[in-house]
């Protein structure tokens, strides 16, 4: 039996109807809440789903996971730290490139994501032809088309959340290269890290890239292990 | 021991990829990522040849334009003033009548102090408070509007430039339109300001920005001293908040924290059309924390006032502070007693008034009474009104300030800033108008 409870956690760029989503996943059965420590305002909301209860916990809206803003560091941390079964990042189809590289770096942190590819019906009045197929299968994760304004998708997101969770779809993520002498400073650094405390919690590769890019919060984190 | 290691081993790393490649590495992870998904797009999407222009786009060409821009948000603006005050008018009245008429039935109870408390104490100053209900809610609805349909965003785009100028970001003026309706999730907005020093700066100026719960003040004077330009009035209100804090924000940018500003693209949402349940529920959520707060804090303030005033200590509290207002025209105790209680929710500066003015309705009506008791005059309201507006935010507001700046210096820099600024502008607008009228 596997197990009969999901969290998911949903992440996207503001105005990618993020929220409508999220009240579609959950109804009227979400409550508000503060994240740990600060005073942004935190939303959860559950549904039931083909005898799983799902509990869903709405992540700020934000372009990027550095550690610019305080949305930025807690939407992170909760992928991070709380290690929800799966992330779902609300992806708008009429605006894919800069969409990409929020789920770019949820995919560089090995979460388990699944996007939703919200918004089908504007990129298609503006006919914009997507290829879904080639997108999941060149990010190595699931893609779930929807309207969510229209209602439609909720169900076959569902679907892959659960199947995400179950490990009957896996997410095989992407191997991002970098430019070949940072690669050769990321495999330096990977290796210190695997070697000490840090590997227990954290991906080894992502820290190291986080360290490249002088993410202060994650240097202090370390500084403080 | 080993952590520190790492961190060491960092430090080399990245001063061996600046030397060989004159960028920081930060910049050589992010191109690899847009790289990526530079050549995935290729793989995956596929344009018109001629991208179609959207409804949108025809809209924007002309709501973003350089030259019609700013005067189209100015007349944007300004209708939704006209609209919230013709449309509520009606609705006002009858609510003024009811509680009229309620004051009356009150007024007969026994004992006599009763009565009062009951009549001129609360019904007097809730009731006069509650009268703005219609005007609050239109307004909200039009905010609501605004913000729904993408209109807002274009509003913070069209600033941008000028913000840009002034060391602020757009985003920032997001924050300060938020702060029409209410000081609090307008100073909460700004934690989607990525540069510390550019939040900051908006956090504190946000506050200027007149925000619903002073609208019933100057709805209450606009009517009672300004009775063919009300719109006008109430608009050059919001016009002067909107100024000062644009200039302030200038000014506390280049000297508080001088420093780098942010840069970000602008998100410009398509164009759609509000839906009845989304405005309807946006208002009903800033609309509500108006009338609770009316139920709750203006309620035990017009108490307090009213026992105050019962056992004569108000006039002596109001007369030790009313010398300092005689510069800005409003020397009187009653103006000083309303300005003390209104850092408490500043709609009780009109719970105040109408506390101890009770019955002014039946005495020719408030601004006569105000006139002849107090002496006042279309310009010593005008400069009241601009205290109101700017001087300091209300208790709720400050506690955000605190919580979101997380420093008791801040805050108190607020208070003061906002205090000295409120007084030398309605000691302005006095003194000068005084050579005028």
């Amino acid at each position: 039996m596997t197990k009969k409870k999901i969290t998911i956690a949903l992440a996207g760029n503001p105005n990618s109807g993020k929220t409508t989503v999220f009240n579609n996943l959950t109804g009227a059965r979400q409550h508000v809440g503060n994240w740990p420590g600060v005073t942004v305002e935190k939303k959860e909301g559950s549904c039931t789903f083909k005898g799983y209860t799902i509990n869903v916990v709405d992540l700020p809206g934000v372009y990027s996971l550095t550690a610019y803003s305080l949305d930025e560091v807690i939407a992170r941390d909760y992928v991070v730290d709380e290690k929800p079964d799966v992330v779902v990042d609300v992806v708008d189809a009429s605006n894919l490139e800069r969409n990409l590289y929020l789920a770019v770096q949820l995919l560089e942190m090995e979460a388990n994501l699944v996007i939703a590819l919200n918004m089908m019906d504007v990129a298609e009045s503006r006919e914009y032809q997507i290829d879904v197929k080639e997108l999941s299968r060149l990010l190595g994760t699931p893609v779930v088309p929807m309207v969510a304004a229209w209602g439609k998708g909720t169900p076959e997101l569902l679907d892959t959340v659960i199947a995400v969770a179950g490990g009957y779809q896996k997410v095989s993520g992407i191997n991002l290269q970098y430019d070949h002498d940072v690669e050769t400073e990321i495999v330096k650094l990977e290796k210190l890290i695997s070697d000490s405390s840090l590997a227990e919690g954290y991906s080894p590769r992502w820290l190291a890239v986080k360290l490249l890019e002088e993410d202060e919060e994650i240097i202090g984190k370390i500084r403080q292990t | 021991m080993d952590n520190e290691q790492i961190i060491r081993t960092k430090d080399g790393s990245l001063a061996h990829l600046r030397t060989i490649h004159g960028d920081d590495a930060e910049t050589l992870i992010a191109n690899a990522r847009y790289g990526f998904i530079s050549g995935l797009i290729k793989d995956v999407l596929k344009k018109p040849a001629v991208e179609k222009t959207t409804a949108t786009d025809r809209i924007d060409r002309l709501m973003l334009n350089r030259w019609l821009g700013i005067p189209l948000f100015m007349a944007i603006l300004y209708g939704v003033f006209q609209f919230t005050f013709i449309v509520s008018e009606p609705f006002m009245d009858w609510i003024d009548t009811g509680f009229g008429w309620l004051s009356e039935q009150a007024s007969g109870i026994s004992p006599s102090w009763l009565g009062s408390l009951v009549a001129d104490g609360i019904i007097g100053g809730v009731g006069a408070v509650l009268v703005f209900v219609p005007i609050i809610f239109l307004l909200y609805i039009a905010l609501s509007i605004l913000e729904d349909s993408g209109y807002l965003a274009r509003a913070a785009f069209i600033m941008d430039r000028l913000m840009h100028r002034i060391g602020l970001h757009g985003r920032s003026f997001v924050s300060l339109m938020l702060g029409f309706g209410c000081s609090i999730p307008a100073i909460m907005s700004s934690r989607t300001i990525e540069n510390p020093k550019d939040r900051l700066v908006t956090i504190l100026v946000t506050p200027l920005i007149s925000c619903g719960g002073r609208l019933p003040i100057y709805a209450l004077f606009a009517a009672a001293f300004f009775t063919a330009h009300q719109g006008l009035v109430v608009f050059s209100m919001y016009a002067i908040g909107v100024i000062l804090a644009i200039l302030l924000a200038w000014v506390f940018r280049k000297k508080l924290v001088p420093g780098e500003s942010g840069h970000f693209v602008m998100e410009l949402p398509p164009y759609r059309l509000p839906t009845i349940v989304g405005v309807v529920a946006h208002m009903w959520e800033r609309g509500w924390s108006f009338l609770s707060r009316a139920g709750t804090i203006i309620f035990s303030a017009v108490v307090l006032i009213w026992l105050l005033n019962y056992f004569n200590v108000l006039e002596h509290i109001g007369r030790a502070v009313a010398p300092v207002f005689i510069p800005a025209g409003f020397g009187q105790w009653q103006a000083a007693v309303a300005l003390i209680f209104g850092v408490l929710a500043k709609e009780t500066v009109v719970g105040t008034f109408g506390t101890l003015f009770a019955g002014a309705e039946a005495a020719g009506g408030f601004g006569q009474v105000i006139s002849a008791e107090l002496g006042w005059t279309p310009l010593i309201a005008f400069a009241f009104m601009a205290m109101v507006l700017l001087y300091i935010p209300c208790v709720a507001t400050l506690g955000i300030v605190k919580r979101e700046t997380n420093s008791f210096k801040w805050t108190w820099f607020t208070i003061i800033y906002t205090l000295v600024l409120g007084w030398t502008v309605a000691t302005l607008i006095y003194q000068i108008g005084s050579l005028f009228v």
